[in-house]
């Protein structure tokens, strides 16, 4: 299956093919680094792009959050990570009482 | 990062059937990937895990996952399922139900399974109501939503469902919402680790349905509604019930061991005729 990706970005690529335009990862992003975008693609998306990457802490609530995984981010890069098949949470992002 | 890499989720589903049924902004999906992320936290063989769901948008689930799935008759599913783990208990069987199949008509079946302790993991997508049917009034629907089966909003009392599981014998019993996902997480991970019933609620939003009828407009707008009424069930226990009302309480309601069904019914067989539950009975000479 041939996906187009939105923007050329090094951690976050949004899938245009899958994405529908939700806005959640807008909501769940604590780091707001995305933004919408003013014009809608042929399927009537509005797509949210990613505004302020340098913001970003890899801690791929996105990737979860998106309902259809539109969204990668490149986790293995993260500076919590032990090696690289760990992907997990930032264990300094909630400890469950927010 | 390379433009071949792909999203962590997509190698578990079936990519020539997505994008998937459901709506913009519908929780069903981002459970999907909930479940896929503790199952690898879990280090659990997504090969031995067999799904089985009844009827509903969220019991499409399994569908679009690359495991053996059972999709049943409505309200079922856990009695497939119940069948399909005494019949061969070396499987990791996973239920993906919805408030109106769990809980309506499949409300028996529900409490039965919770009290005989069998080991299953029940994940219950909780919309409020019966999405796929367009909208009608389900037992967790809020006291006053709106449904298409209450024009003058819902007159009824919700159910507590995991309360309700939690007293009905389960050994692990959460709930949590699409919004506190990395608790999600690590709660379906540790009720796939629970050797007996574990269930975990999961409060979502049906934008379509739900959101449409009760005035909330966007995924956001539910999202933002479920966030601000979600209270700690430590923060719960030293409130006042009616400081409660609406209010959606996470965390856990069990977490314990006991006796589980298909264990009681090996160590019987055993101690009865000497074999452990025979897995295949038609095959019982060959095994
Ligand atoms: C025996 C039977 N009764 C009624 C139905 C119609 N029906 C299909 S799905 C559904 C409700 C589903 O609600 P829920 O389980 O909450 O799933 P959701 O769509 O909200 O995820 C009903 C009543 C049916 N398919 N079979
Ligand atoms: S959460 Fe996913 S589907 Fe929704 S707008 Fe963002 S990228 Fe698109
Ligand atoms: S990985 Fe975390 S910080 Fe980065 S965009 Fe996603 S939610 Fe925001
Ligand atoms: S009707 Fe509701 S539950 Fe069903 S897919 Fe749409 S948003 Fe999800
Ligand atoms: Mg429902």
């Amino acid at each position: 299956m041939y996906h187009r990706i939105i923007g050329d970005f090094k951690l976050i690529i949004i899938d245009e093919d899958l994405c529908k335009g939700c806005h959640l990862c807008l909501f769940m992003c604590y780091k707001n680094v995305y933004a919408i975008s003013s014009e809608v693609n042929k399927k009537g998306v509005q797509l949210p792009f990613v505004k302020f990457e340098e913001r970003c802490t890899k801690c791929g609530t996105c990737e979860i959050a998106c309902p259809d995984q539109a969204i990668t981010v490149d986790l293995p890069e993260n500076w919590w990570m032990k090696d690289d098949n760990d992907i997990n949470f930032n264990p300094n992002f909630t400890k469950g009482d927010k | 990062m390379s433009q071949e890499k792909q999203n962590r989720f997509l190698p578990y589903l079936r990519e020539d059937r997505l994008p998937h049924i459901f709506c913009p902004g519908c929780g069903n999906g981002a459970i999907i990937n909930a479940f896929l992320a503790a199952m690898e936290k879990a280090e659990m063989d997504f090969d031995n895990i067999a799904m089985v769901s009844g009827i509903g948008c969220s019991s499409r689930i399994p569908g679009y996952l690359k495991c053996d799935s059972l999709h049943t008759t409505h309200g079922r599913a856990l009695s497939f399922a119940t069948g399909l783990k005494t019949a061969n208990k070396d499987l990791d069987v996973v239920v993906f139900t919805g408030d109106g199949d769990a809980a309506s008509i499949g409300g028996n079946h529900l409490i039965h399974a919770a009290r005989r302790n069998i080991n299953l993991t029940v994940i219950c997508i909780n919309n409020n109501i019966y999405g796929m049917t367009g909208g009608q009034i389900s037992p967790t629907s809020p006291k006053g939503s709106f449904g298409t089966t209450a024009p003058y909003g819902n007159q009824d009392t919700p159910f507590k469902l995991a309360e309700l599981v939690a007293a009905a014998g389960a050994t692990y019993s959460a709930r949590w919402t699409t919004v506190q996902i990395e608790n999600l997480v690590t709660s379906i991970k540790d009720g796939l680790k629970n050797p007996g019933f574990s269930f975990i609620e999961v409060a979502t939003q049906c934008p379509t349905y739900y959101g449409r009828k009760n005035k909330l407009k966007t995924p956001t707008a539910m999202a933002a509604v479920m966030k601000a009424n979600t209270v700690f069930k430590s923060a719960a226990d030293r409130m006042r019930p009616r400081d409660l009302e609406g209010k959606i309480v996470v965390g856990e309601f069990a977490d314990y061991t006991k006796d589980e069904f298909t264990e009681s019914i090996d160590k019987l067989s055993v101690e009865k005729s000497g074999n452990r539950t025979i897995i295949n009975s038609a095959y019982e000479r060959e095994l």
